[in-house]
């Protein structure tokens, strides 16, 4: 597992590099600006975790190219090892993301004050951000092995849209049951929900996966 | 119990429904401390066969031994003890050597850094650089270094001489003849280039559009297989049974014959000479058999 992860890690690692470059950039603006209208701050924080999921799902694509997929196979890896380090990678390049969210974020905030409504609403943009990214891996994971990586970029798109997709229909969902406004307890309950069905859907689609890539050729 | 045979496929078959291609029971064996040579022409099945031995291509029937028993892809220390080089890109280019040996160190247990770096000195591959600023040559000498850096008792090697100029194909067949110098060592070695094949391998299995031909041991092929040079008429008054397979040309009929003396022997005045793997190979591919 460990090789798995480092080959992970060197796959995305030139990608990242310049996205962290523009990320921190990018931040620095944010922090800066003053942040009375808070739409930069709600920006920033969500491109954060969604585009470090993203450029680790999309670097698959990659090893594609070659015949290091396969020859990945013939090294003393299980099948199930190889799908579970891409799950694990984009996992611990979601929380590079949301450190970036939160650091930017914190520093707004020490600068210029809480920008925000409620309370809650800080939580919520984290809740949109992991969810959302949480959504699309596990869409994009049995995709890629089902379609082949020559498809990575249609089933990236595919993936990103369905990601933004459960979030909303889930919100949508929830705001239904209270239609005379929620409670701040309740909006931290249906903050969590989210979280816990972004959670579950990237777990079972592990298994899922694992079961798709078994049968995948070389 | 005692395992001679460090590979052993029997009745293996594989059939892609969209190509049509169907590899149809396949058996062969490699013995310790043996190179076996698998020729054929591009698209005979080659790839598919030891994709089915490595498990990268899922087989429709027949067993596979590896060390003795059937690798499952829960044996990875069976993979542990084989090495394997594609032909092309075996690794990412945009890896470096540093990078690839941090990789395979944490794959494989038994990954000698010193020994890759050893090789790497060897073979006059430079560390720092991507590998897509490598020439084919230099890629191909790096998978090889890479597949001999974690010991391994198996070398399977797909075509993997054939970037290679006749110099540095020479320096590494020279490399391949001293991993089997160790008896618990074999190579599995498909190549089209037949004239590799003659200088290391003990055997020589051919296969055919899908079909596995023979295998016979090099020593045989040398020293009892011939080629007689027959005119229509002694063809024609030849033994069918004495006939592996034939091939009509202009003026004359070759034909593949597996005792050459006794050939000699029976038909008096039969010009018999020595075959080579690529006039065996012609014989069965661009020939027919009786």
């Amino acid at each position: 597992m460990r090789g798995l992860l480092k080959n992970n890690f060197y796959i995305v690692i030139s990608n990242i590099k310049v996205f962290s470059a523009v990320m921190v950039l990018l931040g620095i603006f944010v922090v800066l600006m003053d942040n009375a209208i808070p739409s930069l701050i709600i920006g920033y924080m969500l491109l954060a975790m969604v585009g470090f999921s993203l450029n680790s799902i999309a670097s698959v694509r990659r090893e594609g190219a070659g015949k290091w997929s396969k020859y990945k196979l013939t090294t003393p890896v299980k099948r199930a090892d190889i799908v579970k380090s891409l799950f694990f990678s984009q996992v611990l390049w979601l929380v590079v993301g949301a450190a970036f969210a939160g650091i930017c974020a914190a520093l707004s905030i020490a600068l210029h004050g809480y920008p925000f409504d409620r309370d809650t609403d800080i939580f919520m943009l984290f809740v949109v951000g992991i969810g959302t990214s949480l959504f699309m891996g596990a869409i994009f994971f049995p995709l890629l092995f089902l379609g082949g990586e020559e498809r990575n970029e249609v089933f990236l798109v595919i993936s990103l849209l369905c990601g933004i997709g459960s979030i909303m229909g889930l919100t949508t969902l929830i705001n239904r049951f209270f239609p005379g406004g929620m409670t701040t307890a309740q909006i931290v309950l249906g903050g969590m929900g989210i979280l816990f069905c972004g959670i579950l859907t990237f777990a079972v689609s592990c298994p899922l996966t694992i079961g798709v890539f078994r049968k995948k050729e070389y | 119990m005692i395992v001679e045979n460090i590979l052993e496929v029997q009745q293996m078959s594989k059939t892609y429904r969209k190509s049509n291609f169907t590899l149809g029971q396949i058996s062969f064996s490699l013995p310790y401390g043996a190179i076996l040579g698998f020729v054929g022409e591009n698209g005979a099945g080659k790839t598919t066969t030891i994709g089915c031995i490595l498990n990268t291509v899922v087989k429709d029937s027949g067993t596979v031994k590896l060390f003795g028993r059937e690798m499952l892809d829960s044996d990875t220390e069976i993979r542990e003890k084989i090495g394997v080089v594609y032909d092309g890109d075996n690794f990412p280019d945009f890896f470096t050597a540093k990078q690839l040996s941090r990789v395979m160190k944490g794959l494989y247990k038994q990954w000698d850094d010193a020994l890759f770096q050893k090789y790497l000195e060897d073979f006059h591959l430079p560390v720092k650089q991507k590998f897509k600023y490598y020439s084919k040559g230099m890629t191909m000498k790096l998978a090889i270094a890479a597949a001999l850096s974690h010991h391994p008792q198996l070398l399977i090697l797909d075509e993997a001489t054939s970037g290679l100029d006749p110099v540095m194909r020479d320096e590494m067949l020279d490399v391949f003849l001293e991993f089997v110098q160790e008896e618990d060592h074999s190579i599995l070695l498909s190549s089209h280039i037949t004239g590799d094949l003659e200088k290391v391998a003990d055997y020589i299995t051919l296969i055919h559009d899908g079909r596995l031909i023979m295998t016979v041991s090099k020593n045989d092929l040398t020293y009892h297989y011939g080629v007689m040079r027959c005119r229509e008429s002694q063809f024609l008054a030849l033994d069918p049974g004495d006939i592996l397979a034939y091939r009509k040309r202009d003026f004359q009929t070759d034909v593949l014959v597996s005792d050459k003396k006794e050939a000699e022997r029976k038909y008096k005045g039969a010009v018999v000479d020595p075959v080579s793997i690529d006039e065996m190979m012609l014989l069965f591919v661009k020939g027919e058999r009786v």
